[in-house]
């Protein structure tokens, strides 16, 4: 019967293996849920659940850059879906706040920069005639650098086309520049590639429809 | 065997759901009300929820032994509670309390127009001072359209509720400016030396503003200026006046901006038509430069420097005999250099210091009598902020303001003028007894060394919030100010002159409106008097009461990619001071001032078209050939001023812009001849604008990396 003494042995050593991946597990799990709620979520109500869900993971896993990260773009989404002015504010400076945690823990990602530029693009949106001059300025450098950090970055690219067009338009200037940063963008949409199984993957709907404006 | 495992899996499971807590509870605040959305969490772990909208939360933690219990909820402090998990239900009730936080809590506005890019609560925003009609780019012009002013037309300068317009002090990052206005010929329009595209937020406060600010007796002008800046550009601007080029240059923590502009006004008047005789019409060359550094996290260090020189000359014609002229010629030099620097000491304090010298040179010459007048002051200032508590903050600092000035005459050995050192203290709390009240409490000492005396001036303000977006104001303060430099340097001993302000406001601002109502009394005292109308001999027995009701109301909502505001000024003043036999109520001073100010933008165009109407009611002038002093009055002043400002392209715009379009002939007053004729009567020359329209145009070109860059935050 030596089997029976080997299977208790395997087990507590299985199970000592599973403890150590078990945590990233159910890091990387709850994630992902939350990132498909964050994803999916039509109302405010539905994005604060996601956001203080991300404040959650944020808070015990100390060195992760990505509940931040989600917790800011939900702030953002919560912005898209307030009327009122001084609320968007309120939710942009919350999600502000929550990405300078997640800059703190990974200065140099790409995507972090690129959320914070998306940022400022919604505070434009707050008051155009008064804001635009100086916020649509502000996200432009901001895509830029994201763009300088990872050439590769298609939300980057694809937000950056956007503020191009928006400059172009209001100019009467060609789009052609907007349309090209744009193609590329689509084009970085198809290759992206993360080892990180939790890197975002949003904004691909935006820029395809932005396609048909550039045709 | 098999099945031996199975059973302990099972018992391992089962014992997995024995250990199951089931956590519930309400979140409220102090009230009882319940606060939906607050984040639950058991510290260090996943576990968590959300509260609902009735306040409730529930959820499952297979935890054990003692957690901490996390409840948050933006604007209220972080609540928790140890919970010891062995039982299998646990109720919470989590009532938070409310966080004091500067975004939401009351803020005190009493006599206060605060404009900022950054703070989005201010009613008035930097780049409206350079986009307003009327205004051409200078922030007095622009103010002027708030209300608590009083235009005075022939002077340029902001007079504030019955003060006179030296009664309103300009400071650039906390630091004073003695001599904010440019050099301009008599009973013609000087501009402000600053140009509002330099600044990042303006505080206008028309009475009862912080013990931080002496020597102003009726209002204070607060400049910030801005901080570095991110890119690199080059900026040209080709006016109908002159030309101007900028550059500034973007490190990675630091920038540079310099800029030298040359305004000669010759060839537009010689094309029309002016009230004045010029002999040699303004020509100025003006220079500035400013550097910004970041010191480590949260340091800044800024230095502003700014030279200009303004030349011109004119012949006054005599009021009996047009024929016989003097001539006067007017030559200024101005040097202004500002430091700064501010930084947070630790998590509670910070601190702001700073230096500035003004330097002020005017040299006239009127006939054979020439005088030349010297103005420098050095101040010093270092200013302490903390906040104790969230409740309670605390701003600390102190200051020396040293003058040196003296008017030499040619025909006379004699020289006036004083050396005056003026040695300060401030202290100034802010307690929130909860977000929707706040009591400021302060006080400011001050020695004078003409004087050797020593004076103490209380400041109180109150605010409290009635509603989501409504809030009462009310301030107190004493103020003192130096007399003129025209009267301190024939007379040393002149004490200060004070003023005691009372204020009460209501402000709501809702959704991109704004209304305000402002009430205020406002008394004088130990104002300079002549003594029997001797100008030679002065004492500090005049005295004084302003009074006044004003009404503000901004909107940028109800017309789509419009904005226009509304303001409306009560004022009944008089004086006692000088040379009026009794109170009068100043020459300077209207009763009733209305302005409107409306901007459209057409993105068809690619325009900004802009226009401010301005009223003020008669203003009193001294007819000698009355009996009664200063009981003639002027006929009303109106003005309808537009602008228009063109993007044909991102780095490209065309600016136009035309003052009193109708051609109105405003009268601003009457001068009078010293002597009567022959049939006993004083002869009378009316004071007009010195042309009835002026018109500017300019084309501004920025050349910079990034091409959307251009000078409309400048304009």
């Amino acid at each position: 019967m030596k089997t029976i003494n080997i299977i208790p042995l395997a087990l507590l050593v299985l199970a000592l293996l599973a403890f150590k991946s078990a945590a990233n597990d159910r890091y990387i799990e709850s994630m992902q849920k939350n990132m498909q709620l964050v994803y999916t979520a039509k109302t405010i109500d539905e994005l604060q659940m996601a956001v203080n869900a991300f404040e959650r993971i944020g808070e015990a896993e100390k060195n992760k850059w990505e509940p931040f990260y989600y917790a800011s773009f939900g702030y953002v989404m919560m912005a898209t879906r307030e009327k009122e002015a001084q609320k968007k504010d309120a939710y942009l400076d919350l999600s502000l706040k929550a990405l300078e945690k997640a800059k703190a823990i990974n200065p140099g990602e790409s995507e972090i920069t690129t959320m914070e530029g998306f940022v400022h693009m919604m505070r434009v949106t707050v008051d155009p005639a008064t804001r635009g001059q100086q916020y649509s300025g502000l996200a432009m450098q901001t895509f830029g650098k994201a763009i300088a950090m990872n050439p590769e970055n298609p939300r980057a690219l694809s937000l950056m086309a956007q503020m191009q067009y928006g400059t172009a338009q209001f100019f009467g200037a060609s789009t052609a520049e907007a349309c090209g940063t744009l193609n590329k963008a689509l084009e970085k949409f198809e290759t992206f590639k993360s080892d990180n199984p939790l890197a975002p993957t949003w904004g691909k709907p935006m820029a395809e429809g932005m396609r048909a404006q550039c045709k | 065997m098999k099945n031996g495992i199975l059973i302990a899996l099972v018992l391992l499971v089962a014992g997995a759901l024995a250990a199951q807590t089931k956590i519930s509870g309400m979140v409220t605040d102090t009230k009882g009300e319940p606060i939906p959305g607050a984040n639950i969490l058991l510290l260090n772990t996943y576990d968590g929820t959300t509260s609902g909208a009735d306040g409730k939360f529930d959820f499952l933690t297979s935890e054990e032994v003692i957690q901490v219990l996390v409840v948050k909820f933006i604007g209220y402090k972080e609540y928790r509670q140890s919970l010891d998990l062995t039982a299998s239900k646990l109720t919470v009730h989590a009532v938070l309390k409310e966080e004091i936080n500067q975004l939401e809590a009351v803020t005190i506005t009493a006599g206060a127009f605060a404009a900022s890019d950054e703070s989005r609560r201010t009613i008035f925003r930097a780049l409206d001072i350079a986009t307003t009609a009327g205004a051409t780019a200078d922030i007095a012009g622009a103010l002027n359209t708030l209300p608590g002013t009083q235009k005075v037309g022939e002077s340029g300068r902001l007079f504030v509720r019955g003060g006179d317009g030296n009664e309103v002090r300009t400071f650039i990052d906390g630091m004073l400016v003695l001599d904010a206005y440019g050099p301009a010929a008599p009973n013609t329009p000087s501009r402000g030396r600053f140009l509002p595209f330099m600044f990042k937020g303006t505080s206008f406060s028309t009475g009862g503003y912080s013990a931080e600010y002496g020597q102003a007796l009726s209002s204070a002008l607060v400049l910030d200026s801005k901080d570095e800046e991110q890119s690199s550009r080059t900026d040209f601007g080709l006016l109908s006046v002159g030309a101007d080029v900028a550059h500034t240059q973007a490190w990675k923590n630091a920038s540079w901006a310099g800029k030298i502009g040359y305004t000669n006004i010759r060839p537009y008047f010689g094309l029309i038509n002016q009230e004045v005789d010029w002999e040699k019409a303004p020509v100025s060359i003006e220079g500035s430069s400013a550097y910004r550094q970041r010191v480590g996290k949260s340091g800044m260090f800024k230095v502003y420097g700014n030279f200009n020189h303004s030349n011109f000359s004119l012949h006054h014609h005599d009021i009996d005999d047009p024929d016989v002229t003097t001539l006067i010629d007017i030559n200024n030099n101005f040097r202004y250099l500002n430091g700064s620097y501010k930084t947070s000491l630790n998590e509670k304090w910070s601190l702001r210091s700073g230096l500035s010298y003004t330097l002020t040179q005017n040299d006239v010459q009127q006939d054979d009598v020439r005088v030349k007048e010297y103005d420098e002051g050095i101040h010093s200032k270092v200013v302490f902020d903390g906040s104790l508590s969230d409740k309670v903050e605390i701003r600390t600092g102190a200051e020396v303001i040293n003058r040196d000035y003296h008017a030499a005459v040619d025909t006379s050995s004699f020289v006036p003028g004083f050396h005056e050192v003026i040695p300060a203290a401030f202290v100034e709390a802010d307690l929130y007894a909860s977000n929707k009240f706040v009591t400021r409490v302060g006080g400011r000492v001050e020695y004078n060394n003409l004087l050797n005396q020593l004076s103490v001036d209380p400041r109180i303000s109150l605010a409290y919030k009635t509603g989501k977006t409504g809030q009462v104001s009310f301030a107190y303060g004493k103020f003192r100010q130096s007399p003129k430099n025209e009267w301190l340097r024939w007379d040393n001993q002149l004490a200060a002159e004070k003023s005691d302000h009372y204020i009460l406001n209501y402000q709501l601002i809702e959704n991109r409106r704004t209304f305000r109502v402002e009430g205020y009394y406002k008394t004088y005292s130990h104002l300079v008097k002549f003594e029997n109308g001797n100008p030679f001999v002065l004492n500090n027995e005049g005295s004084g009461y302003a009074r006044g009701v004003e009404l503000f109301y901004r909107d940028n909502k109800t017309i789509r990619n419009a904005d226009y505001w509304i303001s409306y000024s009560f004022l009944d003043t008089e004086r006692d001071y000088l040379n009026t036999p009794y109170a009068v109520t100043p020459s300077f001073a209207s009763a009733h001032n209305f302005s409107v100010v409306y901007k459209h933008f057409v993105a068809k165009l690619k325009t900004q078209f802009g226009a401010t109407y301005s009223f003020t009611s008669g203003r009193p002038y001294n007819n000698p050939n009355e009996d009664k002093f200063n009981n003639g009055r002027t006929k009303s002043y109106q003005d309808l001023s537009v602008n228009i400002s063109y993007l044909p392209k991102p780095h490209l715009i065309v600016y136009f812009s035309c003052t009193n379009l109708l051609g109105r002939d405003n009268i601003f007053g009457f001068e009078y001849s010293t002597t009567q004729n022959n049939e006993g009567f004083y002869n009378s020359r009316a004071i007009r604008q010195p042309a009835p329209r002026f018109v500017f145009l300019g084309v501004f070109i920025t050349l910079s990396k990034d091409k959307s860059i251009n000078q409309l935050p400048s304009l």
